[in-house]
């Protein structure tokens, strides 16, 4: 990646980035610290303006971006990806759940899916590889292993939805 | 005092009122400003009668203000580094630019008969193109993004600094030696190079100082600190005859490397745009619209010469740039606006000694600016047609592969 810098006198820095396909970012930082994102489809093309941001935006947009930052954002699904298309995933037993009070071998999940619990979150108790005979009550996290297909399978099974 | 305060009160009315226009229309606000002072000034609010806006000290002061912040901001802006950096580039550009619009100036004044003091302020005031509307235009289009940018940004960096050396040597002829002998020319000239030279010294050697004396301070304390320096010594210059617009130039140049640059431009800004509107309605305010009319001639000449001129001497700093054909005519079409600094050296010749520097050089200058600010914004606006027509066997090969 080859990143231009240029002085704009009376404006601020613009920063060219090469995007590969030919085509260019261009940044145009403002003295007042407003950037302005545009791109160039070629070197012969105009530049498009793609959006603008304030100072305090940008930084955050760029470490987001960067990989440096999040805000932890709550969701009802996280979903880890171990490698090949193994997932770990965490889905909550809903109130209308077709698995609620039932056992983990009654609910059938694995023969059915594919997928595994590999521990069940009640309250602050956490219990490890549960057995045929644990029971799934609405509010319990599951923590599932699998395929990809045979998590979300699951996940959508068990929240009731 | 009532009188006084009901008279800025006018004026601030005034400004507000045709900023708002300005935005309205999509405007540059300076030709609107200046039209703004024309119209509530003595010439022509007063012949009809109406309450208008006198030409007095108070306004006078503030328009002196106005003039030394923005210069003051230019310095600031100015980076020799930077210059220095892509110094062939800019200095042929620059040179180019230089060459072809200046005499072209000067010639009209001495056709006209001027002395050669008069055309050589005509030349500046053509000569010179504005780099507030202009880069607002680049923001404003986009085009700051684009290639065209580099080659109209340099220029006016060029332009900047010849303009500072301009305004001393222009500064010194009118103030000091324009019905005097030689010797009084070249002596009012040694004092301001000596002056200048001083202020340049301690601008070189004093970062430190100025570091120092913006250090840690609060938000009132910083902005009160810096008008403490750039004006004084602006009105030290000014006593000694040189120009006060060149020694806040070199005031900006050396708070803008003390560090404290950014902070300086966000929190002088509101007062550099107050008091450069309060200049730009001055300009009109001293504005007989009637002496338009003895200002004609050389309007219309500078006009039909001056425009393609500029188109020219931009589309060949374009190619300096190694720009394509259709960029460089952008760069041409996109020097086109005249506007502050006009003003200024307008304002340097209005307190000259002749009739021709008092009267038709200030209303010529109005005249120039408002329809240069005009025609320029125009043709940057409609810069695809232009080369459309002008390109247009090489658009209908490069559309596919372009749009």
């Amino acid at each position: 990646m080859t990143v231009y810098e240029s002085d704009l006198p009376g404006v601020g820095k613009k920063h060219e980035v090469e995007l590969g396909d030919g085509a260019r970012l261009v940044i145009v930082t403002h003295n007042s610290g407003k950037r302005e994102v545009f791109r160039r489809a070629d070197a012969d093309s105009d530049s498009e303006k793609l959006f603008e941001l304030s100072d305090q935006l940008a930084r955050q947009v760029g470490t987001l971006l960067e990989g440096a930052y999040f805000q932890p954002v709550q969701t009802d699904k996280i979903e880890t990806l171990l490698g090949g298309d193994t997932m770990l995933e965490w889905v909550e037993v809903g109130e209308d759940s077709p698995v609620a009070g039932k056992t983990l071998a009654d609910s059938d999940l694995r023969q059915a899916t594919g997928a595994s619990v590999i521990a069940i979150e009640r309250g602050d108790r956490v219990i490890v590889s549960p057995g045929g005979d644990a029971t799934l009550e609405a509010g319990d996290t599951l923590i599932l292993i699998g395929p990809s297909e045979a998590c979300r399978d699951v996940a959508s099974m068990v929240r009731g939805d | 005092m009532a009188a006084a305060l009901l008279e800025l009160g006018h004026l601030f009315v005034v400004l507000a009122v045709t900023g708002a226009i300005a935005l309205r229309l999509g405007l540059s606000v300076i030709p609107l400003y200046v039209v703004g002072g024309v119209l509530s000034g003595p010439f022509v609010a007063g012949r009809f009668g109406l309450p208008y806006v006198p030409n007095g000290e108070i306004v006078t002061l503030l328009a002196e203000v106005g003039i030394v912040l923005l210069l003051f901001f230019l310095g600031l802006e100015f980076s020799l580094d930077r210059l220095l950096e892509s110094r062939t580039q800019i200095t042929r550009a620059g040179v180019v630019d230089l060459v072809v619009n200046l005499p072209i100036g000067v010639a009209i004044g001495l056709v006209l008969g001027w002395s050669l003091v008069e055309s050589l302020l005509l030349g500046g005031i053509v000569y010179i193109s504005s780099s507030a509307i202009i880069t607002k235009s680049l923001i404003d289009l986009g085009w700051i993004a684009n290639p065209e940018a580099e080659p109209l940004l340099g220029t006016l960096v060029f332009e900047d600094l010849f303009i500072a050396v301009y305004l001393a040597v222009v500064t010194s002829l009118v103030l000091g030696g324009a019905d005097a002998g030689t010797g009084s020319i070249v002596q009012s000239l040694a004092v301001a190079f000596g002056f200048l030279g001083l202020l340049l010294l301690a601008v070189q050697y004093g970062t430190s100082l100025f570091a120092r004396l913006l250090g840690g301070a609060g938000q009132e304390a910083f902005v009160l600190r810096t008008l403490a320096v750039v004006v004084p010594i602006s009105g030290a210059a000014l006593a000694l005859g040189v120009s006060e617009a060149v020694a806040a130039f070199f005031v900006g140049m050396g708070f803008a490397t003390s560090g404290h640059r950014e902070k300086i431009e966000r929190r002088l800004s509101p007062i550099r745009d107050v008091f450069g509107a309060v200049f730009f309605f001055w300009i009109g305010v001293g504005t007989d619209p009637t002496l338009l009319a003895a200002a004609a001639v050389p309007l219309v000449l500078a006009v039909v010469l001056t425009t393609p001129a500029k188109v020219l001497s931009g589309y060949l700093g374009g190619r300096v740039y190694d720009l394509s054909e259709r960029r460089s005519l952008r760069a041409g079409l996109g020097m086109v606006p005249r506007g502050e600094f006009s003003l200024v050296i307008a304002a340097l010749a209005a307190s000259g000694s002749t009739p021709v520097m008092r009267e038709i050089i200030p209303a010529f200058a109005v005249g120039y600016v408002l329809l240069m600010s005009m025609l320029g914004t125009v043709l940057m606006g409609q810069s695809s047609v232009i080369e459309r027509r002008v390109f247009r066997d090489g658009e209908e090969r490069s559309e596919p592969t372009g749009g």
